[in-house]
Formats: C-alpha cells, sequence, structure tokens
C-alpha cells in the first residue's frame, strides 16, 4: 500500500513540477540556428499540373507555375535558415551639449544577419543637415579641407577643431575601404540636396552577424547659435538581387 | 505620547528605506531604443501574364523595441556590376500593389510590439495592356523615428528592410534571352608596355574576372561552369553561382570552386584560382540560360612560372659560387 501511494505521489509530483518545453535557438561553437524554423521540405516537387522547388526556412520560398505566373521566392542556390535582418542599437543619437571647438561624437552599431539573403547593402542618407527648429544649421563637414577635402563617397582626416561641421566614421565589417582609420570621416549625402544614398556596409558574402559601429561626430565655430540640433539619417539595408 | 510619534517617524523611515531598497533591487535598466526587424523572402522573382493577379505573404518581424512601421514599394535600379541596388524614390512601371490585409495598408502606419511578426499579405498585378518587359521594385518595412527626449543635439535614425521584387511581364511567356560575355580574362596587376601580361609566378593567386551582359527585356540567370584546364590536361571545374542578371545591364558572374555560395570569396573576381601553377594553363567558361536557350563559350589563357623560386635559388647558387670562389679557391701567390 505504502508503495502505491508513494508512486502516485511521484507522479502526481512529477506532474506538476515538470517545466514546460519551450523553443530555443540552437547553437553551437560553429553554428546558431536562429528561430529555429527547421523545416526539412527544401527540394524539388513535381505533379503533373506544377512544379515546386523551395529552399528550407523561408515562409514563401518556392516556384510554382500555373495558369498566367510563375513565382519564385528566395535566392534558390542557398539553404540558409538565417532571415534577412538588420539592427541599429541606438537610434537616438546623443551627441550631448556642444561646446565650440570641442568635437562632439556618439556612435550607433549596426548588424546584418543575410544568410537567405546572398550578399547585401546598408545605405545612409541625411534628410537634411543638423538644424534647429528657427534653422540655424550645422554644416556637413569638409573634414580638415585642402588635401583632407573629404566628400559624400571620399573619407578623409578631420582631426582639426577648427574644421567644423557633422560627419561619420565607420569600423568593422564589410565598411567602405576609405574609412582607413578613427579619424577619417565622411559627411552624410543630403536628401534635400538630391543627393544618392551612400552604402556604408556591403559584402557578396552570405554571412551572419555583420557588425560595424558608426561613430557620428560634430564639431561647431563659437559663432554658432544655440539650440537644439536635430535630422534624421535613414538607413535602408536590401538584399541582392 | 513622544513615544507614539516616535514609533511613527521610524515607521516611516523604515518604509522609505525599503522602497528604495526594493526600486535599486528590481528596477528594469533603460537602454537606448533598438531597432532590429527581418523580412522573408528576401527576394521574389515573378513571370506573370498581363490581367493576372498574384498575392504573396511576407513576414515582418520585430526583435527590437516596439516599432511603428510603413510598408511601401519604389522602384530599383542595378547600381554597378557587383549587385548593388539604387532605390528610386517612388513607384515607375504598370505593376499594381496593394495589401490583402483588412487592417493595414500600404504607406499607412502600423504598430509592431516586441517580438511580434507581421505578415503582409501582397498583391500584385499585372493590368491587361501591360508591356512587355521588366520591372524592378524594393517592398521596405521603415520605422517612424522617435524624438530625443533628452533635448541635446544629434541626429535620430529611421531604419528600413528591404526585399526585391522582380516582375518579368510576358503575354506569350517568352522570355527574351540575349546575354553577351563582355569580359572573361585572368587579371594581373603587373604591365609590360602598356599591355596586361598573363604571366604569373607559380605561387600566386590568380584572379579572374567574367562579366556577362544582358541586352534582353528581361532578367537572365546564368548557369553553367569555369573550368582551369592544364599542361596535361587536368581539370577543375567551378560552378556558376545563378545570381540574376537584370535586363539592360551588366553583373560579374561569380564561380564557386567548391560550389559552397557559402564560402568567402573576393568580390570584385568571379573566383581566384589558388595553387602552385606551372607551364601555360586554358580556362574555358560555358554558361546557358536555362532550357532552350543560347549556351555562351569564352576562353583565356595564363602562363605560370616559379620566378620568385628561380630567383632565389640564382641568388643562393650565386652566393655560394662567390663565397666559395673568394675563401676557398687557392692562392695564386702561394702556388706560386
Amino acid at each position: 500500500m505504502k508503495r502505491v501511494i508513494l508512486s502516485i505521489a511521484f507522479v502526481v509530483a512529477f506532474l506538476i513540477l515538470i517545466t514546460p518545453i519551450t523553443a530555443i535557438d540552437m547553437e553551437s561553437s560553429r553554428f546558431k540556428i536562429e528561430s529555429a524554423n527547421t523545416s526539412s521540405a527544401a527540394g524539388n516537387k513535381a505533379s503533373t499540373n506544377y512544379k515546386l522547388s523551395d529552399t528550407i526556412g523561408q515562409v514563401a520560398a518556392g516556384e510554382f507555375s500555373s495558369t498566367g505566373y510563375v513565382v519564385k521566392a528566395g535566392f534558390q542556390y542557398i539553404n540558409s535558415v538565417i532571415p534577412f535582418r538588420f539592427t541599429i542599437s541606438n537610434t537616438n543619437i546623443s551627441l550631448g551639449n556642444l561646446v565650440p571647438n570641442t568635437p562632439s561624437t556618439a556612435t550607433t552599431t549596426l548588424t546584418i544577419y543575410f544568410g537567405s539573403a546572398g550578399q547585401y547593402q546598408v545605405t545612409a542618407i541625411e534628410q537634411g543637415p543638423l538644424k534647429t527648429l528657427s534653422g540655424n544649421s550645422i554644416p556637413d563637414t569638409a573634414c580638415d579641407g585642402g588635401a583632407n577635402t573629404c566628400s559624400e563617397s571620399s573619407a578623409k582626416t578631420w582631426s582639426s577643431s577648427s574644421a567644423y561641421g557633422f560627419g561619420y566614421n565607420m569600423s568593422g565589417n564589410d565598411i567602405p575601404v576609405d574609412f582607413s582609420n578613427s579619424t577619417y570621416y565622411r559627411p552624410f549625402p543630403d536628401t534635400t540636396a538630391a543627393e544618392s544614398p551612400a552604402i556604408v556596409m556591403s559584402s557578396n558574402n552570405v554571412g551572419s552577424n555583420r557588425q560595424s559601429t558608426m561613430t557620428f561626430k560634430s564639431n561647431i565655430s563659437p559663432i554658432q547659435p544655440a539650440g537644439n540640433y536635430q535630422t534624421i539619417i535613414n538607413f535602408v539595408a536590401t538584399p541582392s538581387f | 505620547m513622544k513615544y507614539l510619534m516616535s514609533n511613527a517617524k521610524n515607521k516611516v523611515v523604515v518604509h522609505l528605506l525599503l522602497l528604495c531598497f526594493l526600486c535599486l533591487m528590481f528596477h528594469r535598466p533603460v537602454s537606448a531604443q533598438q531597432i532590429s526587424l527581418s523580412i522573408t523572402p528576401p527576394i521574389l522573382e515573378l513571370v506573370i501574364k498581363p490581367g493576372k493577379s498574384v498575392m504573396i505573404a511576407y513576414q515582418v518581424s520585430n526583435q527590437g523595441d516596439p516599432v511603428i512601421l510603413t510598408a511601401k514599394l519604389v522602384s530599383f535600379e542595378p547600381r554597378d556590376n557587383f549587385g548593388k541596388i539604387r532605390l528610386k524614390d517612388g513607384i515607375e512601371g504598370p505593376i499594381r500593389f496593394e495589401l490583402d490585409n483588412s487592417d493595414i495598408q500600404l504607406e499607412r502606419p502600423f504598430f509592431l510590439k516586441t517580438g511580434a511578426s507581421q505578415q503582409l499579405l501582397l498583391r500584385i498585378r499585372a493590368p491587361e495592356g501591360a508591356a512587355n518587359g521588366d520591372y524592378y521594385y524594393t517592398l521596405l518595412a521603415e520605422t517612424t523615428p522617435v524624438d530625443n527626449i533628452d533635448g541635446t543635439a544629434g541626429p535620430k535614425t529611421k531604419a528600413s528592410i528591404g526585399s526585391n521584387i522582380l516582375v518579368t511581364v510576358t503575354d506569350s511567356g517568352v522570355i527574351d534571352i540575349r546575354p553577351k560575355v563582355v569580359l572573361f580574362e585572368v587579371i594581373n596587376k603587373l604591365k609590360m608596355f602598356n599591355q596586361k601580361i598573363k604571366i604569373f609566378d607559380s605561387f600566386d593567386k590568380i584572379p579572374l574576372v567574367l562579366i556577362v551582359e544582358n541586352k534582353g527585356k528581361n532578367l537572365i540567370k546564368p548557369e553553367g561552369k569555369i573550368s582551369l584546364i592544364g599542361n596535361f590536361g587536368e581539370r577543375i571545374d567551378y560552378p556558376i553561382i545563378p545570381k540574376n542578371i537584370l535586363s539592360e545591364s551588366q553583373r560579374l558572374v561569380e564561380a564557386s570552386s567548391s560550389a559552397n555560395p557559402l564560402e568567402q570569396r573576393e568580390t570584385s573576381y568571379s573566383t581566384v584560382f589558388s595553387g602552385f601553377f606551372i607551364g601555360q594553363y586554358r580556362v574555358t567558361t560555358e554558361i546557358n540560360f536555362g532550357e532552350s536557350s543560347p549556351t555562351l563559350f569564352a576562353k583565356t589563357s595564363f602562363f605560370a612560372f616559379p620566378f620568385k623560386l628561380a630567383a632565389v635559388l640564382f641568388l643562393t647558387v650565386g652566393l655560394i659560387v662567390f663565397i666559395v670562389g673568394r675563401f676557398f679557391a687557392p692562392d695564386s701567390k702561394e702556388q706560386q
């Protein structure tokens, strides 16, 4: 009798205390499966009416034909479960209280996962220069000037405390080669000047967790009016075709 | 009475201290606003007859802080030969887009909380009378920037994540395939008399560039291989990665040494040959673009010789001869 009671108590305790089973990310030192979407449906299927081929882990991945249209979703030559993902670590970049002739910097981290996307690019463009509501603006940087005059497509040294403006530096993965070190800056292209967005990250190689740091820098002159200077930087991450 | 007052004061102090302790122990750390968006599928290729429509389910997920998103479409064009794109400001061409979602519309903001996903049911329609040809678009999920709350100077960021849509409109189902190899050669930085020379050191890595131009009105997808053929007929095949070449554009065609597109490659070359080479090598390519398509052929060659090794050997032998001649040769005076 004692054994029966003990057995029942054991079963009840097991049922009550059992921990729920939840989905987890699967990873080791060599791989990580994000979202654990492990549908094993990849491959080619066909009947008399249709032909379907799909790649694993994509919601609408596949190719099918019927009367009037053919659809292919996803890159057919890549079998990856890593979705195309774009992360910005900090959306509000605070340069603090700007002091004349004292450069102020702030950073944000851009991260791209693009296993299923083949290759990618991230572009950046500003919606006008940093300016106040009353219309005072901090011009885009030209870096140190002279031989070190930078442009939207060419980074140059910006280390002089008497060189004023607003610009950015890049470091990390898949960045433009002209950002030789942390003193190299470019101005942002400007939508109000009808300029094209600058590519700040890109890669032809399939990968994940590609990370770069964008450093924003501003240096103002002693005659810069006081105010709350703001603008919007528009980042666009797209896969290739 | 005094004792009662003092007791009440103590209680208040103890409660305040307890409250402070709890606040300090169990407060949630404040972190910067983070955006983290994903979209699937990353690309869509559609061949469609005028007058037809198709509905595609996209999944937009938010792994960052809660965001307000707007779904919109813009046209794009190729930016260079390497697969980069340039987005345009609006939609061009005859293709019509709308969302079949009951609660979300294009160009209208919607809220997505942390960890949530939103399915976007995109209906793509080629109207009757739409001209045959290709039309390229990007579906963007765009965040709405939030104002700086601390009043300090600095930019706000807006993030968009995109998925490309390649639409081919054809009323007959016939695809216009007109490819041309515009460049197929090994790249050597050395020049002689202002001419590129195709001579390499045996230990050099040898980059190859294959650029195909699509002169047709529809996108094409190259398939085939690049072959490296040695002096004695030994051969290595490098399968071509079938990346789209958009209409009336050129693209660097990439090949993988292991048929594994996940490997790291030089970004400006089709492939890079590495190993020990000696003698003359032929490089050929055969490219087709699907069933009943023309096959393109191209060939080039290069010569490899161990120049560096030969130079080292020559110098070493010269040095040995010099040392032996200088220090170990019989003294002529002594012989006399």
